[in-house]
């Protein structure tokens, strides 16, 4: 019993240990968010909510002037109390990316590899070309953290795939300058950009566009706040640990109680 | 100590060598996914049922089964393949193989038979096998929502049902992966194997309690996710686990009562 407990113990250090970077509960909530000005043109659909702050500006949406061809399933935050807040989030998130505890380093292009979850370092500037797989390896709750010090730019048509129970939620791009999404490309992920971030026509994002001190620019794109954290709760079970050792104790309450009802009938 | 008992602890302390990367591969599955924590007390269960069969082993005849080293050879092979890449999943399944394979040959079939509900008992602690749980893990996730929705609706209660998020009077609940079910469908299907075999001597009602588990647990997830979409209060937190387990609890009687049902209609039968 005591190794039990011992084990317990261990297993609930080791876990507190894996420290996890999150998203503040109101940045969770929005899709897009940027620090100057948000910019659409097309039919783009926004899940979740959009904001700016400290700029105002924001063109291209139906439900705030002048209109525009794209919607927005949640609020529009126009450098509000609300856009604030998200901010002062975004930029505690962008530094605990940024702190994370790196694991192996990157350059160049990522496209054709498969990464596992970690802390991806790049001194300079990142690409995407083809597929970037990463594989969470059955662990949903597996964090990958990509710390760029420069640009991401990901090519026309590429792609990023989540295997294995990897969830876009837990994928963090940390970015020093701007991002760009190539036309038609798919990606996954929070990108959390110092400056600016551009989605080229058709693009679309699992994810959300956050930029602290530039725009956010979208051509006819679909962005869609990862299930679970845009700013719905969470429902998890508890976990199978306890729900067996309940499961294994009641199993002795019937039996004991099975056992004194024979006694009590002999009796 | 006998040579026998020197023999069997030679074997047991080359299977725990031969397999010590797929055994640290499954504590670390126990340790850090908690949709497959339970794998820590299926051992304990395991060797428990070993104990109490105690009995029936004693006096039983050693003959040892030459067949067995063909089982030990393909479990070889398989844990060859898992480390050549075929997963943990692999390993895990060669590692039980092994087990039965040096139970034959160093016992042989009778004591296989008498090891068998352990053995089989064992598949409950074998890690997820990525293929299925990928495929299962959305139209589970979808299966909750929607009935969730349903329960909530003949309730009358408002709920616009987006996918995988329930939008209930003016907030919203995620139905993710961890919502799924597998939690409760995985314990609650140990449970009720290890219930069969504790309070009823029929082999039959292990599997009929399996095949009660699926739809019970799926239905209980649902009526988690609703409460927690109904009352905001048990969204999160302490009052959001207790719920869970509650609800788990409520299973397991309901899986008790369901054996007690069976049991009658078996008996009316018969007689």
């Amino acid at each position: 019993m005591n190794k039990l407990t011992a084990l317990l113990l261990w297993s609930t250090l080791s876990l507190s240990l894996n420290a996890q970077i999150s998203l503040g509960p109101t940045v969770a909530t929005f899709g897009v968010l940027a620090g100057s000005t948000v910019t659409n043109s097309g039919p783009t659909v926004v899940t979740g909510n959009l904001g700016v702050s400290p700029g105002t500006a924001i063109t291209g949406f139906t439900g705030i002037a002048p209109g525009g061809p794209g919607t927005v399933t949640g609020t529009i935050d126009s450098a509000n109390a609300t856009a604030a807040q998200a901010q002062t989030e975004l930029t505690a998130a962008y530094n605990s990316a940024a702190g994370a505890a790196v694991t192996a380093t990157k350059a160049g292009d990522l496209g054709g590899q498969t990464l596992f979850p970690g802390v991806y370092m790049s001194t300079s500037t990142l690409g995407i070309t083809g597929t970037l797989t990463l594989d969470a390896q059955g662990n949903a709750n597996a964090q990958f953290i990509f710390q760029i010090a420069s640009a991401l730019t990901t090519a026309t048509s590429s792609s990023v795939v989540l295997i294995n129970g990897a969830n876009a939620a837990n994928v963090f791009w940390q970015i020093g300058s701007s991002a760009t999404l190539g036309t038609s490309s798919t990606f996954a992920g929070d990108i959390l950009a110092l400056s600016s971030i551009s989605l080229g026509t058709g693009a679309v994002l699992s994810g959300r566009a956050l930029a602290r001190n530039g725009a956010v620019t979208l051509l006819s794109n679909t962005i869609t706040t990862p299930a679970g954290s845009g700013g719905a709760t969470p429902t998890p079970a508890p976990s199978t640990l306890i729900l067996g050792a309940a499961a294994l104790a009641c199993i002795g309450i019937y039996q004991t109680r099975e056992r004194l009802l024979k006694a009590f009938r002999r009796n | 100590m006998s040579w026998r008992q020197t023999v069997v602890g030679l074997t047991a302390v080359a299977l725990v060598a031969c397999y010590a990367p797929t055994l640290r591969g499954m504590f670390e599955q126990w340790l850090n996914d908690e949709d497959m924590s339970h794998g820590f007390l299926v051992p304990i269960v395991m060797l428990w049922i070993v104990w109490r069969e105690r009995a029936r082993r004693r006096g039983l005849e050693t003959d040892p089964n030459w067949w067995g080293f063909a089982i030990l050879t393909a479990a070889a092979g398989l844990q060859f393949a898992g480390l050549l890449g075929a997963g943990l999943f692999a390993g895990s399944v060669a590692l039980l193989v092994s087990v039965a394979g040096s139970v034959l040959c160093l016992g042989g079939l009778a004591w296989l038979r008498v090891l068998a509900f352990p053995l089989v008992l064992a598949i409950f602690m074998l890690p997820k096998l990525a293929v299925v749980y990928n495929q299962a893990t959305l139209p589970l996730q979808l299966l909750a929502s929607r009935i969730a929705a349903g329960i909530l609706t003949f309730g009358g209660i408002g709920v616009i049902r987006e996918g995988n998020i329930l939008a209930v009077s003016g907030h919203r609940v995620a139905v993710v992966e961890a919502c799924n079910g597998i939690r409760y469908l995985l314990p609650l299907s140990f449970m009720a194997v290890v219930f069969a075999y504790v309070s009823d001597s029929k082999p039959w009602m292990r599997l009929v309690l399996l095949a009660a588990a699926v739809p019970i647990a799926i239905l209980a997830n649902a009526v988690r996710v609703a409460a927690a979409g109904w009352v905001p209060a048990l969204e999160g937190g302490v009052p959001h686990a207790v719920c869970g387990l509650f609800i788990f609890v409520l299973c397991v009687a309901t899986l008790m009562l369901f054996r007690q049902l069976f049991n009658k209609v078996y008996v009316r039968y018969q007689s």
